[in-house]
């Protein structure tokens, strides 16, 4: 039963994929990474005999236990590479309001220099 | 420079400009951090120039706002204040002497006595978590040379959510003299503490400031060289 769940979870996921890609709403660099869950579910599904056998190279005597702390280790992981480029973005966010300000400043000042300009010629 | 982040300041700002201009004797410069009421109106009539930030993105990114752009026009010492009226401009001078008579790098205007019992508690706590002793490192009051903008305006002190703790971590890190001055500062005249108001809120910001004190301390010994002077 939880290999054919598995095969269909790939199965949706992959379809899910294509669909935000080619619709633009998933940029390719995120889809490759969530291709190679995809894959590692299809393994499950069609492969299940693999991480059995895995998991007794690794005395690990429940096959399933050595696929679930994969995923969560895969999951914890994605999550902190989410929180890094998420910390990334805030700062550029606000340096670039920062900058807009400035800018806003200087366009300000470089209107009231032209317009001082303009009226002492005329 | 007098630098002065506001944030729907207008019973507060226009006074506190004028005496900035009285006593420190300084162009002024407002960031107004997202108002929605008349603190930038408030502020040009005042005679303040005023930097508008498109969103509101807090006192510290405000304040990093007009040192980034201080740093730009290669202003020398900038002097950081609040726009509620709490910090007397009186004691500017005193600030900007610590910084331009080369004492220090950074004069932080301190006042223990506005230090509530929960404020105090935060304070001491902030120290053992950083391994840093400040009276008062809550203090937007601050005096600040060339060295200590430039390096205020890094991105990594865009990181910072608060103007406390973990901005007098990055500039001892920087190898900054910061000395601590006495200063003189009003009750709140309008509004209250965006931090120190309700304790759901005190407690996210103890957690956020404590956990950031406790990343960034310094592993090896190596106090920063810190003044503290006893006269106002």
């Amino acid at each position: 039963m939880i290999q054919a769940v598995a095969t269909l979870f790939g199965l949706s996921l992959s379809l899910v994929l294509l669909f935000l890609i080619r619709r633009d709403r998933l940029h390719i660099s995120h889809g490759v990474t969530w291709g190679v869950a995809v894959l590692c579910f299809a393994l499950l599904g069609f492969a299940p005999g693999l991480f059995d056998a895995i998991a007794r190279e690794l005395n690990i005597i429940y096959g399933p236990t050595l696929a679930i702390s994969l995923a969560i280790a895969a999951l914890v992981i994605k999550a902190l590479l989410l929180d890094i480029e998420c910390s990334k973005l805030r700062v550029k966010n606000q340096r670039l309001a920062q900058k807009l300000a400035m800018l806003e400043s200087d366009l300000a000042d470089h209107r009231n220099a032209t317009n001082k300009a303009t009226s002492s010629l005329g | 420079m007098v630098v002065i982040p506001a944030f729907n300041e207008e019973a507060t700002i226009g006074d506190v400009i004028t005496s900035a201009f009285r006593h420190a004797d300084l162009p002024v410069w407002v960031v107004d951090d997202g108002s929605t009421d008349l603190t930038k109106e408030r502020a040009l009539t005042a005679g303040a120039r005023v930097l508008s930030l498109p969103f509101q993105i807090g006192a510290w990114g405000a304040t990093q706002t007009g040192l980034r752009y201080a740093h730009k026009l290669g202003v020398d010492f900038v002097i950081t204040m609040d726009a509620d009226g709490q910090h007397d401009p009186m004691s500017a001078k005193h600030l900007l002497e610590t910084v331009v008579s080369g004492k220090a790098d950074v004069a932080l205007g301190t006042f223990e006595a506005r230090g509530s019992g929960l404020r105090r508690v935060a304070w001491k706590m902030m120290g053992l978590a950083s391994g840093l002793d400040f009276r008062d490192p809550t203090s937007g009051y601050r005096a600040m040379n060339a060295s200590a903008i430039k390096a205020l305006t890094s991105s990594a002190a865009s990181m910072l959510d608060h103007q406390d703790i973990g901005v007098l971590i990055l500039l001892v890190r920087a190898r900054l003299r910061i000395s601590e001055i006495p200063v003189n500062m009003f009750p709140r005249k309008s509004g209250q503490s965006r931090i120190f108001s309700t304790w759901r809120v005190v407690f996210s910001y103890m957690i956020h400031t404590l956990s950031l004190a406790l990343a960034k301390r310094q592993l090896r010994r190596n106090q920063p060289s810190k003044q503290r002077n006893t006269l106002a």
